[in-house]
């Protein structure tokens, strides 16, 4: 999996060359800080609705969206600004998150570069974000995937899901 | 932990009956009786891993245009948020089968992505198609019609939701999803028709009582002037909040979903506040 940092790519083609999960993000020395550890072990990753609680940030999604939407700067003026970014992280047993990788497509959802001031000021953003819910089960808490996809009309945020 | 995992992966889970393989051999069609055979085995296992994905793979290696695998093979895709695999294995489902996953396709282009437009596209072509009623998104909790008129909502055309969803509620034989005469009063509350919204949410208090449903009720109420109604459903919207009786989709957001900061903004406003010192 060929993988940059802030920089707008694709980096998941369909191939037969499985990890242990779809989508798992392996650590990268160079990409990922160091000190940013997951807790249970890399085959005991989850994904963030496996406990059926869905989506966990404090102040659910409107906080999480008034943060990111109070500081992002709308880059118009460059066309063809449109389409979906996916980052892609992992949040720790302490709620801590890193392992960030991003993915990008035009609305045919056909791979797509963006401009990078969208992409860098995204992933600042989403590093930023510091509101981040254990999961846990049988009173042991996990460390699980979760991701953020913006739509990104005329360099604008039209919507952040899930 | 291995327990722990095993027992939390098979949680919720999106998915599709697979295809009755005996079907293919009656109707002669071997290849895809052999690929259906295979792809069974893939059901022991869960939709991220390995096995189950190679287990679809050999599927498709034995007969490419078996549908249903690259619908299956699109779970784990579509749950990490990676749009541009799942489209393109979707494409190929659609391909092959169009009547049976165009629906599928539709409603993920909806609840997942917000792609309206490809939401409405997929919708509509199977309503072309289709012989019989298109029938409900994927986890049950809308008919494709209603999901529809909420994408032409979220691009601006409120009137022709309205219509489509209160055409489709006339039916004789709809199944009354979760929420929909809660989108139905939210769309006639924001088009200022308010008694007719505050009708809508009647009915789904009485079908289906939530926060969300309080709260715009809430909403038309203090729009009419009507204030004891209007903290009475407000303060019905918060108590149902703490029970966690609101929307909920494990893996998105609904749309009209009301979260508990918005509760407490309008509790903070005057009108609320001063009713309740009245008392």
């Amino acid at each position: 999996m060929a993988v940059l940092n802030c920089q707008s790519t694709t980096q998941e083609a369909p191939h037969p060359e499985y990890q242990r999960f779809v989508g798992d993000i392996v650590f990268d020395t160079i990409l990922d800080k160091k000190d940013f550890k997951v807790c249970n072990g890399e085959k005991n990753m989850l994904q963030y609705f496996n406990t059926g609680e869905g989506f966990k940030y404090k102040g659910e999604k409107p906080e999480l969206v008034k943060k990111i939407k109070k500081n992002f700067k709308p880059v118009v003026g460059n066309e063809n600004q449109n389409g979906f970014i996916r980052i892609r992280f992992v949040i720790n047993c302490k709620g801590e998150s890193g392992r960030y990788r991003i993915l990008s497509s035009d609305f045919n959802y056909e791979p797509k570069e963006f401009d990078k001031a969208i992409v860098n000021q995204l992933m600042a953003l989403v590093k930023e974000l510091d509101g981040w819910e254990t999961i846990a089960k049988n009173n042991q808490t996990l460390d699980y995937y979760m991701y953020l996809i913006f739509k990104i009309d005329n360099g604008r945020i039209s919507e952040i899901l899930p | 932990m291995k327990k722990l995992v095993a027992i939390l992966v098979l949680l919720p889970i999106i998915s599709m009956a697979q295809p009755n393989c005996e079907a293919y051999k009656y109707e002669g069609k071997m290849s895809l009786y052999k690929a259906c055979k295979k792809a069974k085995e893939s059901q022991i296992f869960y939709q991220f891993t390995k096995q189950y994905q190679q287990i679809l793979d050999e599927a498709l290696k034995i007969d490419s245009t078996y549908a249903y695998a690259y619908q299956a093979k699109g779970y784990a895709y579509l749950k990490s948020g990676d749009f541009i695999t799942w489209e393109k294995l979707l494409g190929k489902a659609v391909k092959y089968d169009e009547q049976q996953h165009l629906g599928y396709r539709g409603w993920c282009r909806y609840q997942f992505f917000r792609d309206y437009k490809g939401a409405i596209a997929d919708i509509e072509r199977l309503e072309e198609i289709s012989k019989w009623d298109i029938g409900v998104g994927q986890n049950g909790d809308y008919h494709l019609t209603i999901a529809k008129a909420l994408c032409y909502k979220a691009m601006g055309n409120k009137a022709k939701a309205i219509d489509i969803i209160e055409k489709q509620l006339k039916l004789e034989d709809h199944y009354i999803g979760l929420y929909d005469y809660l989108h139905l009063g939210v769309l006639y509350l924001e088009s200022q028709k308010l008694d007719k919204a505050i009708a809508a949410f009647k009915v789904q208090e009485k079908e289906n009582t939530l926060a969300d449903n309080e709260f715009y009720m809430a909403l038309a109420y203090k729009s009419l002037k009507d204030i004891p109604n209007y903290r009475k459903h407000l303060q019905k919207s918060y108590d149902l909040y703490q029970k966690r009786r609101h929307m909920f989709d494990p893996y998105t957001h609904q749309m009209d979903r009301i979260f508990l900061s918005d509760i407490a903004a309008e509790m903070k406003d005057t009108t609320f506040r001063q009713e309740k010192g009245n008392r």
